[in-house]
Parts: C-alpha cells; sequence; structure tokens
C-alpha cells in the first residue's frame, strides 16, 4: 500500500506519544494521531479535549472538540476551566498537539492575524504552548506558513531566541513539527530539520521555508506507515475520509 | 436591581423567549454567550435577540460560533471578546470575520483559558485571577495595551504571572437539558465556559429541552449543574440548540450547519434572504422549526443519531 504524504504525517505524529502520556489533542489530524497512537503502540495514552472531555475512548470519526464521538466512554465531562486549567496549567498534560497558519523559525505559532486576514484566533492553543513540556505541530509544509517570523504570536514557541521563553516566565519546551516534507525539531533553538519525509530532500524543505533551514548534519528517513498502521487509519479511524479527502481522488 | 436577591426571591421564572429577551437584553449589553462550536448553542435566544433587534451588543464567550455570526449578519454586533471565532472543520464565521476586517467590529483575542479565568474571577467576586497563559505572546500585548491584563512578579517568588480582569456580562444565554421553575439547571456532557460565566453575569436566560415541574431536582441537589440562585429566565424550547447539538438529546445537523456556511461565505442577497425567512420573520424558534423541517422527521434522525454515541 503507498501511503499519502499527509497519512505520514499523521502517523509520524502518532509516534510521538509514548505509553501511558496524557496528551491534548483538538479534532483533525491530531486527534487520528492520538487516537491511532492508542490502537497501536500507546494503549495507555490518555485524552484530553479543552472543552471539559478527560480521558474518552473515541468513536471515529469527531469533526469537533464538543462531537458527542469524543465524549464517549470519558473519565469525566468537565468544564474549558478544568480541562485547560485543571489539568494543562497545573502540569499534567506532557504533550499537546497544535496546527496554526504561521509558524516560525522560533516555533511561535500565528493562529490570529494573517496580513490583515483575521483567523479564528488562539482557542487553546496558546495555554498548550504555555504549560505542556512537548508541543507537536502537524501541519503542510507551505513557504507562506513557515516565515522568519510570525505576524503575530499567538502562542509561544522560543519567541525571539534562546533564552528569550525562560525570560517571559514559561517553562522549558521542546517542539517538533512534522510535515508532508520533514520533521524539524527545536529545543530554545531555531527549528532544526531532524529528518526527512521518505520522498523528500532537503533542497524540497527549503524551497518551501521561508526561512534558512538549519539541518542535523545526516537527517534520518521517517519510516512508512506499516500496513496495520494504513490499514487502522482508514478503515477504522477515518473510514469516510473526513480528514483525508485526497483518498477520494 | 440585587440580582441574587431578587434571584433566590422568585419562585417562577418561567416564561417566553421573547418576554426574557425583552426584559434582560438591552441596547449595548454585554452578552455572555453560551455553547461551543457546534455543541449546545443557544440558538433559539440569538434568533430571538435578532427579531428583537437589540443592537450595540459585546458578546463574549471562549469559542463564539454559529449564534454570534448569526448576531452580527442582523447588524447587532459592536465588540467581541473571545478566545476563537469559528466552526472548526466548518470553516471560519465569515460574518465576523467580514466585520472584524472592515473595522466595524472591535476584537478583543483571549486564549480560552484566559476568558474561563475571567469568569471565573466574576463568578466568585474577585477583580482578577492569575494565569500563566499569554506569556510573551502578542495576546498579551494587546490585552495589557487594553488595560484587561496586567503581568507582575509572583509576590512569593515563582515568577512572572498575568492577572486577567473579571468578566462580569450583563447577561448570559445558555441552552441546556432541564431545569425547574426556580431555575435549578442540569447540563449533561461538558460545559465548556458556561457555568462560571452564568455565575458572573448579572441575569441569566436559559432555554431548556424540558421544565421539570416544582420540587424534581430537589432529591438529588448534587446533579444541579448551576444553581437557581444565577438564573433570571427559565424558557422551555425543545430543539433550542438545532442546528447544533444537545448531548444525549440530538446531534448536530451538519447539512444545516454546511448550507449555512455556504450562505454566510457569500454574503450576499440570498444569505440576506435566508436570514429574514428563517431568522427574522418566523414568529417564534417553533415557527423556525417547523418551517426547516415540517414533518419533524430531521430532528427525530438526529435524536436517534444521537443515541448511538452514548
Amino acid at each position: 500500500m503507498i501511503a499519502f504524504p499527509r497519512e505520514i504525517l499523521a502517523v509520524e505524529g502518532a509516534r510521538q506519544i509514548p505509553d501511558g502520556d496524557v496528551v491534548i489533542v483538538g479534532t483533525g489530524l491530531p486527534l487520528l494521531a492520538a487516537t491511532l497512537a492508542q490502537r497501536t503502540h500507546a494503549p495507555n495514552a490518555k485524552l484530553v479535549i479543552e472543552s471539559g472531555v478527560v480521558f474518552p475512548k473515541v468513536v471515529p470519526t469527531p469533526v469537533s472538540v464538543v462531537d458527542p464521538r469524543l465524549m464517549h466512554g470519558a473519565s469525566r465531562h468537565g468544564s474549558l476551566f478544568e480541562a485547560l486549567g485543571g489539568l494543562v496549567q497545573r502540569g499534567l498534560v506532557q504533550t499537546g498537539f497544535l496546527g496554526g497558519a504561521q509558524i516560525d523559525r522560533y516555533a511561535n505559532i500565528n493562529s490570529t492575524w494573517v496580513a490583515g486576514k483575521r483567523l479564528p484566533g488562539s482557542g487553546g492553543a496558546n495555554d498548550i504552548a504555555s504549560h505542556c513540556r512537548k508541543v507537536v505541530i502537524l501541519t503542510d509544509h507551505e513557504r507562506r506558513r513557515f516565515p522568519e517570523r510570525c505576524d503575530h504570536v499567538t502562542s509561544p514557541g522560543f519567541l525571539s531566541g534562546p533564552g528569550e521563553r525562560e525570560k517571559a516566565g514559561l517553562p522549558p519546551l521542546d517542539v517538533k513539527v512534522i510535515t508532508d516534507l520533514c520533521v524539524m525539531e527545536a529545543a530554545d533553538s531555531a527549528l532544526t530539520v531532524t529528518a526527512l519525509m521518505p520522498s523528500a530532500t532537503l533542497d524540497a524543505v527549503r524551497a518551501e521555508t521561508g526561512f534558512e533551514v538549519d539541518s542535523v548534519p545526516s537527517p534520518a528517513s521517517v519510516q512508512p506507515p506499516s500496513p496495520e498502521e494504513l490499514r487502522l487509519l482508514r478503515e477504522v479511524l477515518d473510514p469516510n475520509c473526513v480528514y483525508f479527502p485526497e483518498r477520494n481522488r | 436591581m440585587a440580582v441574587g436577591v431578587h434571584n433566590l426571591l422568585t419562585a417562577d421564572k418561567v416564561m417566553t423567549a421573547a418576554a426574557a429577551v425583552e426584559r434582560f437584553v438591552r441596547p449595548g449589553s454585554v452578552v455572555g454567550m453560551g455553547g461551543q462550536n457546534i455543541n449546545r448553542c443557544p440558538m433559539a435566544l440569538v434568533h430571538e435577540v435578532a427579531r428583537q433587534g437589540v443592537g450595540e451588543l459585546t458578546v463574549v464567550g471562549c469559542n463564539l460560533s454559529l449564534p454570534l455570526d448569526i448576531l452580527v449578519a442582523a447588524g447587532l454586533v459592536v465588540r467581541t471578546e473571545q478566545g476563537s471565532g469559528n466552526l472548526e472543520r466548518y470553516g471560519t464565521l465569515f460574518s465576523w470575520r467580514r466585520a472584524v476586517e472592515a473595522g466595524r467590529i472591535d476584537v478583543r483575542d483571549h486564549s480560552h483559558l484566559t476568558m474561563a479565568s475571567r469568569f471565573a474571577a466574576g463568578a466568585i467576586g474577585v477583580p482578577f485571577l492569575p494565569t500563566r497563559s499569554l506569556l510573551g505572546s502578542d495576546v498579551l500585548a494587546a490585552l495589557v495595551a487594553e488595560g484587561i491584563a496586567h503581568v507582575l512578579d509572583d509576590p512569593w517568588g515563582s515568577g512572572p504571572v498575568v492577572l486577567v480582569r473579571a468578566l462580569r456580562p450583563d447577561v448570559a444565554l445558555i441552552h441546556a437539558h432541564r431545569a425547574d421553575p426556580f431555575g435549578n439547571v442540569v447540563i449533561e456532557g461538558v460545559t465548556s465556559h458556561e457555568v462560571d460565566m452564568v455565575r458572573a453575569s448579572s441575569a441569566t436566560i436559559v432555554t431548556v429541552e424540558e421544565v421539570v415541574p416544582e420540587g424534581a431536582l430537589n432529591a438529588r441537589p448534587e446533579e444541579v449543574t448551576i444553581s437557581g440562585a444565577y438564573v433570571s429566565a427559565v424558557v422551555a424550547q425543545p430543539f433550542g440548540a438545532f442546528p447544533t447539538s444537545v448531548y444525549r438529546g440530538y446531534d448536530f445537523a451538519e447539512d444545516e450547519i454546511k448550507a449555512y456556511q455556504a450562505l454566510a461565505r457569500r454574503g450576499d442577497d440570498t444569505y440576506a434572504s435566508w436570514l429574514a425567512e428563517n431568522v427574522l420573520e418566523p414568529a417564534d424558534f417553533d415557527a423556525y422549526l417547523r418551517r426547516t423541517d415540517p414533518a419533524g422527521t430531521r430532528r427525530a434522525e438526529l435524536t436517534e443519531a444521537m443515541r448511538s454515541y452514548v
């Protein structure tokens, strides 16, 4: 089976979740990644949803953080204050998944304004980027999404550079950006390419990135999805291609 | 009016949506909006506010979705304070976005936790609460400039914290599962930001799927989500959240939401006609429901669909 680039991205996202981790996700690819992790290598991973759903057993395929499919079999139905305050700010959620219209060299995220265009705003993203110790960003790799500096910093990565996050009063953070071309990582530093998607090259990454791309000397190659990972994604988690319309084309 | 005392002394708060909106939503009100995304949005109340044309509103909430977009389309909103404005997978709020980009609406961005913290401060009668969200971000810079947030060092030495001002809406609008005539409210499933928002508000109108008899909730008061102490008006309105969902009640109507988004995206005469025919002209929300689903088959399907998840 040949995987689509975004399927590889979702599967690589799933691999970032260790067994037993507590993870906060929104809907879309992050939720698919987290539920895939639960059904493969991380059966004891727990999900938190910002609307107040604590540790649900997700029924495929939710489209919203308040979708009843996402409330099924939960430990508790609480509130935003409980999920984002009592769990995320409290420090009980290790990993957060985010997206965003722009991600800059220092892993700051913009989901508010781009060139005078109004976007939805932070939602829980700023809270997750401020309090989780690990943030995984899943996104398509397009030049306009990766500027040198975000037009507006909605959610903090490493702000204007090393040491700035700590100076602002924020805890340390590890960031991993997974795109359809590569994996980039940062820890109080600029994003650095650490792995390439199976058919991608560093030149392709550079062509689609608006800042100077740092890379480790020999980036690893991302392991393609196993047949079982692809089967789960296609037949169980998103059988109607809600999040992978390309499978229908 | 001393709201707490007024509410505690009022035994029967059941009234129509028209009477409740007329009494508690005023031009220029700060309206706390219930619901989140596609769940339990107070659609019947929002239709009524639009019908009565109560304008110059400031709408506040965590995620603002369909209710805000309809009020903006009706030309009734001058300002929003929110954590996000969108319908997730179903897209942005097109009327709101157009109005914001054109400078017709003043916007104050927050994170969801920051908005929830502002309501929580209002709910317990303190002027602010601290948070560590927003530090270092441009969201914070804008709120500091507005006098809504303030950064200081924790007096006990743990470093910078952000103080966010209490937010006390004039009136909260929510839709819930059931309430008794006193206004004791039961919500099933997640409550998003609603409980603290209601407790922070000067008045609250709640539409419910069912008004239960006086005393029906008294045997298990721990199951009451919001005490009647905070509720001003109770309106019986089955399917009052349609086309959004009510957990254990009915699923959201995806086709209706997609159809609305397609019209709102165009923002042209067909959208204006839709608003007139579905929101402004029907006599009440039941008339709108009869218009959009004459035989009730759609509502029966949504009820059945929800049964498969809960």
